[in-house]
């Protein structure tokens, strides 16, 4: 756990500019087995200091590979010379940053650091477990990844914090042999909040999982391709998490609206079914812990949950100090940077479509020809609205029947054309919390969705 | 006291306790790295960074069990402790003799590059490059322009004797841009360079000005109708990320150990058309950035994938070639060079019947057996060898690996952007599928 040596420096911030001071360690845990042997034994700690300062319009940052008074002094010192710097190149002063009410927030749960040894004989008996029932594989892999991080944030005009994000997930990757002698391939992971101890005491929950990608490895060996083209399908929940981050999160993250996201000229009009809406969450969902709690945000803003569509109508923007000036609303805490060197990003927390009222059997047989698309890898969308992402286990769905399954393919869509085909929703909402977003740089995420029947295109033959 | 100075004491440390253990082979690399990066947004410059980091990798092999750690402190207990940890990992994992390093090679000390960044010039550089365009590209909105300068200073040492010392500068820039009528965007463009030096303006590198003039033609897309086959002519923007995908399905350590890869015995045999070479060159003058030894400590050479259409090397590392029983790549590096071919990219469009210019394939990740389904991003539809729209909601199906055997022509014209060196490429037999 890192040490508050920082406190102390906020005598050092020059007055009248917005000044954040961020000390964090980031670790990483990392172990792959691939083939019953121990490629990857990896462990990382990185850890250091960073000054945001914001003058007249401009930020200045600046980070040092060391965390030490010393070096809290260099970057405060460093970042506002930044500022100072780029201020003659600036065209606009933007105003001062909304403020505030000052409080120190504290996340609820630290990081708890295990040896090595241990996350090894785990991934073993992993592995192990394949190895014993899944005979028809040629070829494995478990993966375990404990990336996790813990920040100081100290700030002149905004919130206090010490934060952490402790997370782990094993997954697993079974290949097999299909019927016409190419490798077919099936992956997934069991994860979630905490350590070690937290998630995996029992193995049950990924011995199950094994059991389910095992069976639907062998389904997809004798696959078929999926037929392109316009088709109404189910997007498992697992599936659906990718709807609200790909599809919809991203158009409307501020900074990405101010780049001409087709979000920008829809605020408060209709742009999903009214069955459809999206909430990125701060630390709560539904009475219990959020899968990835962010209790303030890096800029030191307080975390709220931001509802980014209501029953149809695109509500919100997500924001971080700078845009919410722009747009005239107060900030609610996405603004999160990856390491102590990196500038905090309008980021996503835990965000999700809202569950509906509808059985996953029912909506199954709603359908006469399409699809349930059960697995997805990455997702990519665009400032237009048009998303993608890869899906790696579905099955077709044949008179309100599942049939044969299908390989890999791709699905995609205009985000706000596809919401207003959602015609039902399931009642349960499954989470991921070990999702990377890319932009710029990586962050951890978490999304989540119910079942989701809607009409989407697939690639294929 | 100099960065190097630094550097070289943490490098002594770590060799003195290396040296303290038997039967431990180990290598590690320490570094210093400083990163100089200004952003604009929406036209307005908006942030400025300075970031000093330090690293040190460490590598051991124990009993023939493998360890890696990672971290960014030089203090000798904070070494040690590191040290320590990463041997006793090592502890539960399988022995397997695969696991090496290379034996001792001549070491050398290179330095390339402009090692301090001239930021009143790059400044001048970054505001240049935001008044032409919006001089010249009124229709063009660039939401990012990030321009940085690093300076990398490096100790790589192994328990076999090999010491190479790196200091390398360069400037690297990222534009982030969408054309925009005032009404309608097009989808989000990408351009990005790696340079040596600021003596060129950044509008005219690489090809920054078609890019934008294309995002100002892709305002008013128009979806594909219907599904047919059809020609494909890849960017080399977009053909680095099918390189990048045969490393992963085809040519990496774990699809040719678990024998996944489509191309695990094709050796020696016909994979692509005569026409196509593609190598990894990081000693090829127009690659900016590279790595000088593999990670497990060879000196990097350039080797060939593929020559004229045979199936020459895998990129396996020592590990894997050990275990699978192949040679060794050259290097382990990713700057690709693929040989340009003799049609122009002009008369390459004009021999296409019905198809795409794509700029990116937007898809999920393909696997083993190379089949690839994507959305069509930055694409231009093309009948009777005209260009006659942008298109949206268009996507692509093809398999990456049987792809290369239906290469149609391969450009004059490459494009060297620092990191890689691709021509055009133009393909047959792609599904493409709009509404």
């Amino acid at each position: 756990m890192l040490e508050d040596i920082l406190c102390g420096k906020k005598s050092l911030f020059e007055t009248g500019a917005s000044s954040v001071l961020r000390g964090q360690e980031n670790r990483l845990r990392s172990v792959i087995i691939n083939q019953g042997i121990l490629t990857t034994n990896k462990r990382s700690e990185d850890s250091g200091v960073c000054a945001l300062v914001y003058k007249n319009g401009v930020k200045g940052f600046a980070s040092m590979a060391e965390y030490s008074e010393a070096a809290a002094e260099q970057v405060i010192k460093t970042a506002t010379e930044n500022a100072n710097y780029l201020r003659k190149y600036a065209k606009n002063d933007k105003g001062v940053l909304p403020s505030v009410k000052p409080q120190v927030i504290n996340s609820k749960r630290f990081i708890v650091d295990f040896e090595q040894e241990k996350i090894i004989e785990l991934c073993k008996e992993v592995d192990a477990y394949i190895v014993k029932n899944c005979p028809k594989t040629s070829a494995r892999a478990v993966n375990y990844r404990e990336d996790t991080m813990e920040k100081f944030i100290y700030t002149s005009d905004a919130c206090d914090g010490h934060v952490a994000y402790p997370r782990v997930r094993i997954m697993v990757v079974l290949k097999m042999e299909a019927k016409d002698g190419s490798t077919v391939e099936i992956f997934d992971s069991v994860n979630g909040f905490g350590n070690i101890d937290d998630n995996f005491k029992s193995l049950d929950k990924t011995y199950k999982t094994i059991d389910e990608m095992y069976k639907r490895l062998c389904d997809k060996a004798e696959g078929v391709y999926a037929e392109a083209g316009e088709k109404t399908v189910i997007l498992d929940p697992s599936v659906a998490g990718m709807i609200a981050h790909e599809a919809i999160g991203h158009t409307v993250e501020a900074d990405l609206v101010l780049g001409g996201s087709v979000a920008g000229p829809n605020l408060g009009k209709k742009i999903a079914s009214d069955i459809v809406s999206i909430v990125d969450y701060a630390y709560t969902y539904q009475d219990g812990q959020a899968p990835l709690p962010v209790y303030v945000d890096d800029e030191g803003i307080p975390a709220e949950d931001a509802v980014l569509v209501k029953n149809g109508v695109l509500t919100g923007f997500m924001h971080n100090r700078e845009s919410a000036l722009h747009f005239g609303v107060m900030p609610q805490g996405n603004a999160r940077g990856y390491c102590f060197s990196d500038e905090p990003l309008v980021r996503m927390r835990n965000t999700t479509v809202l569950p509906g009222k509808d059985k996953l059997e029912d909506m199954i047989a709603s359908i006469d020809d399409g699809y349930y698309l059960l697995n997805t890898g990455n997702g990519q969308a665009d400032l237009t609205g048009e998303f993608m992402f890869g899906i790696t286990c579905g099955y077709e769905i044949k008179h309100g029947k599942l049939g044969r399954a299908i390989l890999d393919t791709t699905v995609s869509g205009i985000a706000f054309d596809l919401l207003k085909t959602v015609d039902m929703l399931s009642d349960e909402v499954t989470w991921h919390s070990s999702g990377t977003c890319g932009k710029k740089q990586p962050m951890a995420v978490s999304m989540g969705g119910p079942a989701v029947k809607c009409k989407i295109n697939i690639g294929g033959r | 006291m100099s960065d190097m100075t630094k550097i070289q004491q943490a490098a002594d440390y770590l060799t003195g306790l290396l040296e303290e253990k038997k039967d431990i082979k180990a290598q590690f690399e320490v570094s210093e790295i400083v990163t100089t990066e200004v952003t604009s947004e929406n036209g307005d410059f908006t942030l400025l960074r300075t970031l000093f980091d330090k690293e040190v990798g460490i590598h051991v092999i124990a009993d023939h069990k493998p360890g890696l750690t990672k971290i960014n402190s030089f203090e000798e207990p904070v070494l040690k402790e590191t040290l320590e940890g990463v041997i006793a990992s090592t502890a539960s994992a399988g022995a397997d003799e695969c696991f090496d390093i290379a034996p001792k090679i001549e070491g050398k000390e290179f330095t390339r590059g402009p090692l301090e960044p001239d930021v009143d010039k790059l400044m001048t550089r970054a505001v240049e490059l935001q008044e032409t365009i919006a001089k010249e590209y009124p229709n063009v909105l660039v939401s990012m322009i990030i321009i940085e300068h690093v300076r990398k200073d490096s100790l790589y040492r192994n328990t076999n004797g090999t010491e190479d010392i790196v200091h390398e500068g360069h400037y690297s820039m990222f534009l982030e841009f969408a054309g925009n009528d005032g009404t309608n965007t097009s989808g989000i463009s990408f351009s990005a360079m790696t340079i040596e030096n600021l003596d060129t303006p950044f509008i005219e590198l690489g090809r920054i000005r078609k890019d934008l003039a294309e995002a100002e033609q892709s305002v008013n897309p128009v979806p594909i109708e219907g599904k047919f086959e059809g020609q494909l002519i890849f960017t080399p923007e977009c053909f680095r990320a099918l390189m990048y995908t045969y490393m992963e399905i085809a040519l990496s350590d774990d699809v040719i150990i678990d024998n996944s890869s489509l191309w695990r015995n094709k050796i020696g045999q016909k994979v692509a058309v005569d026409s196509f070479t593609a190598s990894i060159k990081p000693w090829d003058e127009r690659i900016i950035n590279h790595e000088y030894h593999t990670n497990d400590g060879f000196r990097s050479e350039d080797y060939t994938i593929i020559e004229n259409g045979i199936l020459n090397s895998f990129a396996t590392t020592l590990f894997g070639a050990n275990k699978a029983k192949v040679d060794r790549a050259g290097n382990t590096d990713l700057c690709y060079v693929v040989e340009p071919g003799d049609t122009s990219l002009d008369d390459m469009i004009k021999n296409v019947t019905k198809g795409l210019i794509v700029g990116s394939i937007s898809c999920g990740e393909p696997r083993t057996n190379g089949e690839l389904a994507g959305v069509a991003k930055n694409a231009f539809y093309v009948e009777n060898g005209e260009i006659k729209n942008a298109v949206s909601e268009t996507m692509v199906s093809f398999n990456a690996i049987k792809i290369l055997e239906n290469i149609v022509s391969i450009s004059k014209e490459v494009l060297a952007n620092g990191d890689w060196v691709l021509p055009y490429i133009c393909v047959d037999g792609v599904t493409i599928s709009g509404k």
